[in-house]
């Protein structure tokens, strides 16, 4: 695993977009929480107590793991970006193939692309707890571990994000038409999709979708944003159903690229 | 010991039959071209070696197949398949890095490789900015790493300049005489000549000789001759060269010997044991691409027929 790891730095530690990418997805993320943080605040002098009884204690602990956690889901689209670009620049330079002559065994080659996912996902999953303690040791209330399993759900959700990514490129192989299709899907299709079928059929079969089932995992915070949502959710079979797409998407990677002439 | 036994491996690319049920050995210690017109399956046959095709039926073996992966093995194989496959944004000395790291060889040893290929003034230069031949160069070096026992180039002197050819000649060479085992694909049927010891020759997929490069180039040796009675002449080697191809150029006559050598002195003596007294007698000697355009033009004719 480290070896493979090893390579996949080798690889990003120089590539100028992985860094851009990356310090902007760090200061988006805290960069909203702020804003929102702020924004909070603002309410609740404006609002007073009706403020703080609708929207909640949200940046205090242990309700700022959930916050935290919610606002930088937002951003999961800018690794699962990484993910698209890194594995299209194999496909593009040809180095995947030059990786298999080299002695990487096909599924090796893989192997490091979804270690640097898992990497990936615990990296920004830190991220979000660095975060939150930041703002949560500027509220009222003292450090709390309650509610951290939230970061357990960003870390799944993180993995689905950035799997579904890799998946794309693997199916397409070009960054362009992964990219396009990643954004259509994630911000439009995803949702329409699921709101057709939540009318359709059974309301909430629509989070059962690719990427749907991991957005459901982590509520949002205050009470108002909850009442908007109408098909709340089960968390443990969304976790279920977000775990099954995981694998889904990674073994189908995996398997294409075993299977396929490079 | 074969170095890299080939079964008969065929490969098809929707209806284009690239490789048909080809089969050869590379012995240890040889220097061996794939030769073959744009189109015959030479980088697809190396590309199956290499696992980056996978083959429709057959398949090959290294040393140590069985006891070790296919991956494991290729680590000690030094590869250059068709174009070199690099990271356009990293420089020569990091995508041989990564080279290193996939091989386990200490990254000690990029630095030799480099000046070897005269590329170590400009090792930290990106690779997307690199000249064609500074790539070529660069797709040696990592061929060249870890100094491998085995070598598979796939046109290596491609955007080369003369010198630099030269330089890969030498090279091959180098590396023959050193015992190592260097399989080259070429079309450059004139650099195949100064170095290979073996040689297979493919058109359309299909193997059509294979064998040392002087028992293949022995295969037609043709005899020129001529005498003051040329229909004599022929009538005396028709009937004692039965299936050999004879012909007439004006007053000299071609006697081409499908197999083995042509004997010039047995043919002397049998000429003057029956009377004819020959003017001119000898051995033309052809060249590799001589050879190589006249074994593919008779499988074009067998076709035909």
């Amino acid at each position: 695993m480290t070896n493979l790891l090893k390579l996949e730095w080798l690889k990003i530690r120089r590539y100028r977009a992985f860094m851009w990418l990356l310090g902007f997805f760090v200061v988006s993320m805290f960069g909203i929480c702020y804003i929102v943080w702020v924004a909070r605040g603002g309410m609740s002098a404006a609002a007073g107590p009706a403020a703080d009884m609708l929207i909640g204690n949200v940046f205090d602990f242990p309700s700022v793991w959930q916050t935290v956690s919610y606002l930088t889901s937002y951003l999961l689209f800018i690794p699962g970006l990484i993910i698209i670009l890194l594995t299209a620049n194999e496909y593009s330079f040809r180095t995947h193939r030059q990786s298999v002559i080299n002695g990487l065994s096909r599924g090796q080659f893989m192997l490091g692309k979804i270690w640097l996912i898992v990497v990936g996902s615990l990296l920004v999953t830190v991220l979000v707890f660095i975060v939150g303690c930041i703002f949560g040791f500027r509220g009222r209330h003292a450090f709390s571990m309650e509610e951290l399993e939230n970061l357990g759900y960003f870390f799944i959700q993180s993995l689905t994000y950035m799997s579904a990514g890799l998946v794309l490129v693997m199916i397409f192989r070009r960054s362009g038409v992964s990219i396009g299709i990643y954004f259509l899907y994630c911000f439009i299709l995803k949702n329409m999709l699921a709101a057709l079928m939540n009318f359709r059929l059974h309301g909430g079969s629509g989070n059962y979708l690719p990427v749907k089932s991991a957005d459901k995992l982590i509520q949002a915070p205050s009470a108002v944003g909850r009442a908007m949502d109408i098909h709340l959710s089960d968390t443990g079979i969304m976790l279920a159903v977000s775990l099954v797409w995981i694998v889904v998407f990674l073994w189908f990677s995996m398997r294409r690229f075993k299977t396929s002439d490079l | 010991m074969d170095i890299l036994t080939v079964s008969n491996i065929s490969k098809r690319f929707g209806s284009v039959r690239a490789l048909q049920e080809v089969s050869f050995s590379v012995p240890e210690g040889s220097v061996y071209g794939i030769l073959g017109p744009n189109g015959s399956g030479k980088t697809t046959l190396l590309g199956i070696v290499t696992d980056v095709i996978r083959a429709d039926s057959g398949s090959y073996a290294l040393p140590g197949s069985g006891t070790a992966p296919n991956y494991e093995l290729r680590k000690k194989i030094g590869t250059l398949l068709e174009t070199p496959n690099f990271y356009g944004y990293l420089s020569g000395y990091d995508n041989l890095l990564i080279t290193a790291n996939i091989k386990g060889v200490s990254r000690e040893e990029i630095d030799p490789v480099l000046v070897k290929v005269d590329l170590y003034e400009r090792r930290f230069s990106k690779f997307g900015n690199y000249s064609l031949g500074m790539k070529q160069r660069l797709g040696i070096a990592s061929a060249l790493l870890g100094d491998p026992q085995v070598l598979i180039l796939d046109e290596p002197t491609n955007g080369l300049d003369p010198e630099g050819i030269a330089e890969i000649r030498n090279l091959v060479r180098e590396l023959g005489a050193s015992g190592h085992t260097v399989v080259i694909a070429s079309h450059l049927l004139d650099e195949v000549e100064k170095v290979c010891t073996h040689a297979a020759i493919l058109k359309s997929g299909r193997l059509l000789a294979d064998g040392r490069v002087d028992e293949i180039m022995a295969r037609g040796d043709t005899v020129e001759m001529s005498a003051a009675d040329t229909p004599a002449l022929m009538r005396l080697l028709a009937d004692n060269f039965p299936g050999e191809r004879l012909a007439a150029d004006g007053e000299t006559v071609l006697l081409t010997i499908s197999e083995g050598h042509a004997d010039t002195g047995a043919i002397n003596s049998l000429c003057h044991a029956n009377g004819i007294v020959l003017t001119k007698l000898a051995l033309r000697k052809l060249s590799m691409e001589s050879k190589f355009l006249e074994i593919i033009s008779e499988t074009r004719n067998d076709s035909r027929q």
